[in-house]
């Protein structure tokens, strides 16, 4: 059977649905117990009966055939009836009584109680015979007027549950109701709320059976408001990031509007330009970053770290040796990490274009793959620049923090988008003053296997 | 009209200083906090444009120090910080304007001209001296309503003097509102353009302190 898909439904049904059971097995035994009792008692009274008639008509028939007339006593009598056999002739028989023999007089062991069936009606007879053997009774009951009995006793049993039963289930209805009554105040609590009200739900008197699920719910609007707090300081950062590019895009526009000379129009121009190129980078990796706290799981493959920073270090050369800088890739062979090829490009290459922006003319830069006994893989990148102070060290990877006064129009957002991809790859990133050159050595270590 | 432009961004302080050069201000750019302190308390400036996120000392704090020490110019705060406390903050501790990036360089240079005018008591943009009429924003000079051509360093003194009217200022006050850092000043170079101011204007107009400097007179609207 399909239970109801309202818990109120599905308690009302199995509450009344026991009730039903116990009372009809209750019934049942009443039943057997009562037909039981009544048979022993009803047949007794046949036998005692019977005997008072063998006792009674000894030697009183030598007449012909007393047809009845035993008086009728009381109403029930009809459905009682007897007959009495002198030496094989019916001696005697209540008139209702049929005036063949209720049971086949030549058996030779048809003493004591049978039941059978005549002319539509089942009887319970007994029979007996005198000590001389010469007269035989047959006392019987119409079987049908013991059911009736029965069904009397077990009417009286039975009805009031008929009448109870409906009170029963709207009183069962009215408790289930209450007592669910907690659970529909949370739908509702729930249910009423805008999708910006993130402060905890509070029941009064919660039941024990709701406070995990009640703690559980905090729990989820709690998560969901710090998820939807940093988004929103996100989205804030962003715009407030942004306002200083566009500043300077309009104001080199405007400035080659206005020039009267050529070249002022033409620096102007570039300027323009390279502040939509600014811009441009910035909402590049704003969507990187936002890419990564959406928690979409990157895909992972196995593939060789020294590799892909050959070819980062490759393409981020020409803007050294414009600057004079000295750079060098030291990457071992087969330094296998797995991981989002992707992301770890970006990852080294917003280590390695750091390093060469933040350093001066001249400076040295180093990157280093290498793996350890362990299998764990380490990317270092050194340079000598002018590195960092304790204090902005703590706070690198800040988002939107940048080290004062370095001459650099950055975001600083290229460190923490790092630290976000190393996060996602449960890599570790470690800041510290390069000890081979001077600067700034950023660290990120993949343990063995790491990367989901 | 000499300003100091505060700002550590490359790109837009670049953009900001050609803008108002060609707006016709003598624009001088810092693009530390120290050095904005420095220059405000060294040069005598017309005006500020203060960025607040600034190496070494933010905006906000140089605000807060050159107001401790006394010095009244005009600040006009150009920030990308747009937080109404932080608008708020920025008025209370001595910014006269407070504008956000990005801003619109006619705007900025409307917004700077209408700080010195109040600077100045004026309660217009317009300065009058005897017949002599001089409009700032188009940089324009009329005598007894007829145009007179000036040159850009010509107006920047008639300006400079009409400003301070009643006021002497000397040779090397002069020179200071005339001439941005690095621009070569001949020795005789105020001399030169007062010379060929009052050739223009009249002789009346510009009088000489002996010893001291140049004065004009204030024109007193009221009839004696």
């Amino acid at each position: 059977m399909r239970l109801p898909r309202s818990l109120q439904g599905r308690l009302l049904v199995m509450v009344l649905g026991l009730v039903v059971a116990v009372w009809l097995a209750t019934a049942v035994m009443t039943w057997i117990d009562v037909r039981h009792e009544l048979d022993e008692l009803l047949d007794s009274h046949l036998a005692q009966a019977a005997a008072l008639l063998v006792v009674q008509q000894v030697g009183e028939f030598e007449d012909e055939d007393h047809q009845i007339d035993a008086p009728s006593l009381h109403h029930y009598a009809p459905k009682v009836a007897f007959q009495v056999f002198h030496e094989g002739r019916l001696a005697l028989r209540s008139a209702n009584a049929p005036a063949q023999p209720m049971l086949d007089r030549s058996s030779p062991v048809d003493d004591g109680f049978r039941t059978i069936e005549i002319d539509g009606t089942t009887w319970r007879v007994f029979a007996t015979r005198g000590g001389a053997r010469d007269v035989q009774v047959f006392v019987g009951e119409q079987v049908q007027s013991r059911a009736s009995i029965l069904w009397a006793v077990l009417r009286s049993t039975l009805a009031p549950m008929m009448f109870a039963l409906p009170l029963l289930a709207l009183a069962a209805g009215w408790a289930v109701r209450q007592g669910l009554a907690p659970l529909r105040a949370l739908g509702r609590a729930v249910e009423q709320r805008n999708p910006q009200a993130l402060q905890p739900v509070v029941l009064k008197d919660p039941p024990s059976e709701m406070i995990p699920t009640l703690a559980a719910l905090n729990g989820l609007f709690g998560r969901i408001d710090d998820l939807m707090a940093s988004e929103r300081r996100f989205t804030a950062d962003a715009a407030h990031e942004l306002r200083t590019p566009i500043a300077a895009i309009r104001a080199q526009a405007q400035v080659a509007l206005g020039a009267t000379d050529d070249a002022e129009r033409r620096h102007a121009l570039r300027q323009t330009l390279q502040g939509c190129d600014r811009a441009a980078r910035l909402v590049e990796q704003l969507l990187t970053l936002s890419r990564l706290e959406s928690g979409a799981s990157p895909e992972m493959v196995e593939f060789d770290l020294g590799a892909l920073a050959r070819q980062v270090v490759a393409e981020v050369t020409p803007k050294a040796l414009a600057r004079r800088q000295d750079i060098e890739c030291r990457a071992g062979d087969r330094a296998l990490v797995r991981g989002d090829a992707t992301l770890l490009s970006v990852l080294v290459r917003n280590l390695v274009d750091n390093a060469v922006r933040y350093s001066p003319d001249g400076a040295h830069i180093g990157i280093s793959v290498t793996t350890a006994a362990d299998g764990s893989v380490e990317l270092s990148v050194d340079d000598s620049g002018p590195g960092m102070t304790a204090s902005d060290i703590e706070r690198a990877g800040e988002r939107f923090f940048r080290v004062v006064g370095n001459g650099q129009s950055g975001s600083g957002l290229g460190l923490s988008i790092t630290r976000r991809i190393a996060d996602v790859h449960r890599a570790t990133v470690r800041v510290t003053r390069s000890a081979s050159l001077g600067g700034l050595c950023v660290m990120v270590r993949f343990a063995r296997g790491t990367g989901i | 009209m000499r300003i100091l432009l505060v700002e550590d961004d490359p790109l837009l302080g670049d953009g900001l200083r050609a803008g108002l050069r060609q707006l016709g201000f003598l624009v001088d750019w810092v693009r530390d906090g120290e050095a904005a302190e420095r220059e405000l308390r060294a040069e005598p400036y017309g005006a500020a444009v203060l960025d607040l996120g600034l190496p070494l000392k933010d905006g906000m704090d140089v605000l807060v120090s050159i107001r401790r020490a006394g010095i009244a110019l005009p600040v006009l705060v150009l920030t990308a910080r747009d937080a109404v406390p932080e608008r708020i903050r920025g008025l209370d501790v001595g910014a006269d304007d407070y504008v956000l990036k990005p801003v619109d360089l006619h705007e900025l240079a409307a917004r700077l001209r209408a700080l010195v005018r109040r600077a100045h008591g004026q309660p217009q943009e317009r300065l009058c001296a005897l017949d002599v009429v001089l409009e700032p924003a188009s940089r324009s000079v009329t005598r007894a309503g007829l145009p007179v051509p000036l040159a850009a360093r010509e107006f920047d003194l008639l300006h400079a003097l009409m400003l301070n009217a009643g006021r002497v200022l000397s040779r090397d006050q002069l020179e200071r509102h005339l001439y941005s850092w690095g621009q070569e000043v001949d020795s005789n170079a105020i001399e030169v353009h007062v010379h060929h101011l009052r050739r223009k204007l009249g002789a009346s107009l510009i009088q000489t302190v002996r010893g001291v400097g140049y004065l004009l007179a204030r024109d007193d609207p009221t009839p004696p």
